[in-house]
């Protein structure tokens, strides 16, 4: 078993602000786990075992072009029970802010353990919002990904 | 994983040639205005350099600049570098086909032969121990050929060497690469950051000009070193976990996933 | 040898060149050009104003060749002029590329000389969209320095 899963997050920012949406083929996931399906897609669903850390790294096709993880949410079922209260899986964003007093979501490190009572055989699907220079366009998302415990 | 810097400087190189001095004649830009660069697009641009650091003190993304020199007034970047070249030897052969339908003909008209007179254009001579420029013919400013000396294309201001604070209390390790990059010409400057001691650090950029000199009855291109100053901001934070906000923890799962 | 002064003389034949810097990025993060455009042109020692801001004063004169291009702030990403709206009688821009190139620049010849600055319109597409971007904010073509003016 391995460690550590890394899951590549590859953008073409340009075509993605162009186009509004990280489909398009504007955006690629690809993880070095074994049994993953749909690599290369935006579709994406990591294979995970309990105790291993995943990690998630933005890339930028175009080299001076910032792409940024803004946040990852795992999104919850219909709840069984009435809503009361905060989501336990929408926790308050954590902050970017750098000590010049500008945001600068590269101060993040986006990696987790996985959980030991993660259903087995369901997909957690999450939803990956990127953040793509800044402006009320710049922060774009999918709920496509996901992982699954084998 | 922090993009790479692109600090672009455009030349007005008409007046610092006139007044061989860069001295306001310099227009700075990167692309990390969002990160706190201040004064893009004037000659006092501060350019933030935003590094991280893991909590054992360690450098965590590296930060890498690079420098791009344009000319205002000039056949702008975008048009690949051997385009000139290019174009001139197309003008060329565009000119022998034409000196052949001319023979075939039997007869020349003195229009047809100022017209290939002028096609022919003018070449410069290269100074001996000049860098940077070949022989060429020139080209004016839409890439078409020219043999007026008020007309041609400014060619691209080359850097020589970068020095300063930021590089003598090795902030920065500035040096000449080579690439296959043609848009650049194959050469271009860059550096690393060491951003473990934040401050401000200005720096020296040394810049070639070439002015095109008329001298019996040649052309030749002359040299004009001439110098410029900039600043690179360091700043440092630690690196925190995107979930946590402090170390490394479970993934947030639900308790039950989104179906579909 | 003395100093040659040839500058003077040279001026008639090479054009008045207005650049737009451009960070296209930005502008199409932003959906809003005005501070991710810089325009300057050749022109600083005839009198030109506000380089750096979209709001450029260009000083021009009867008979001049005006050529506007671009440079982008990253040079993989494509940014035009796709329009320059102005007086047909002050002048009148084409479009034209560097021959052998699909890399756009505009060119026009100032037919009068202007009294009063008169602003236009410069329009850029940007990256893949179709739609062109405008800065609300307009340059403007002005007349010979004021000297020039009182010296007829």
């Amino acid at each position: 078993m391995k460690d550590r899963i890394s899951i590549v997050v590859m953008v073409d920012a340009v075509g993605a602000l162009s186009d509004r949406t990280l489909h398009n083929g504007n955006l690629s996931l690809v993880d070095d786990s074994s049994g993953s399906k749909h690599q290369g897609t935006p579709d994406l669903i990591t294979t995970v075992i309990p105790g291993q850390v995943v990690q998630w790294t933005p890339i930028h096709i175009d080299v001076q072009t910032p792409v940024e993880i803004y946040s990852i949410e795992f999104l919850p079922g219909a709840p069984a029970a009435p809503p009361a209260g905060p989501s336990p899986a929408a926790p308050p964003p954590v902050d970017a802010m750098g000590s010049n007093g500008t945001e600068n979501h590269d101060l993040l490190v986006w990696e987790g353990v996985v959980p030991y009572d993660m259903t087995p055989g369901v997909p957690y699907r999450y939803r990956l919002s990127l953040k793509l220079h800044e402006g009320p366009n710049s922060v774009l998302h999918v709920d496509s990904p996901a992982l699954m415990r084998v | 994983m922090a993009q790479q810097h692109g600090i672009i400087v455009l030349f007005d190189v008409e007046n610092a040639l006139r007044t061989r001095s860069l001295a306001g004649n310099t227009y700075w830009f990167d692309n990390m205005k969002l990160f706190g660069s201040t004064g893009e697009g004037t000659e006092h641009l501060v350019t933030i350099v935003p590094g991280t650091h893991f909590m054992d003190g360690s450098q965590a993304t590296e930060q890498v600049l690079n420098w791009l020199p344009a000319a205002l007034g000039a056949i702008p970047p975008t048009v690949p570098r051997n385009y000139l070249a290019e174009q001139e030897r197309a003008d060329d052969r565009r000119t022998l086909d034409q000196l052949a339908s001319l023979n075939a003909d039997g007869g020349v008209s003195d229009t047809d032969l100022k017209r290939l007179q002028k096609r022919v254009g003018k070449r410069a001579r290269k100074p001996a121990g000049g860098r940077g420029l070949t022989a060429a013919k020139l080209l004016d400013v839409t890439g078409k050929t020219t043999s007026s000396a008020g007309a041609y294309n400014y060619p691209a201001p080359v850097i020589t060497d970068i020095t300063g604070p930021a590089v003598t209390e090795k902030i920065m390790y500035p040096a000449q690469y080579g690439s296959p990059d043609m848009i650049y010409d194959g050469w271009y400057w860059a550096a690393t950051v060491d951003t473990s001691r934040p401050g401000e650090y200005p720096y020296t950029m040394h810049v070639q000009l070439h002015e095109l000199i008329e001298q019996n009855d040649e052309m030749i291109w002359e040299s004009v070193d001439l110098t410029c100053e900039s600043t690179l901001k360091i700043t440092t934070d630690p690196k925190r976990n995107g979930f946590t906000g402090a170390g490394l923890g479970l993934l947030p799962l639900p308790a039950v996933p989104a179906t579909g | 040898m003395p100093p040659k002064t040839k500058q003077p003389e040279r001026r008639p034949s090479r054009p008045v060149t207005i650049t737009a810097v451009i960070d296209p990025v930005a502008a199409l993060a932003s959906e809003n050009l005005d501070d991710s455009l810089y325009l300057y042109d050749t022109n600083k020692a005839a009198g030109s104003t506000g380089f750096g801001t979209p709001e450029l004063h260009s000083r021009v004169t009867k008979g001049d060749t005006l050529l506007w291009n671009v440079i982008p702030l990253e040079c993989e990403t494509y940014a035009a002029i796709t329009d320059i709206e102005i007086d047909p009688r002050v002048a009148e821009p084409t479009r034209k590329v560097y021959p052998g190139t699909d890399i756009v620049f505009w060119t026009a010849e100032v037919k009068q000389d202007l009294t009063e600055p008169l602003r236009y319109r410069i329009s850029f597409l940007l990256g893949t969209v179709t739609t062109p971007f405008t800065p609300t904010a307009r340059p403007a073509l002005a007349g010979p320095a004021d000297q020039a003016r009182e010296g007829r």
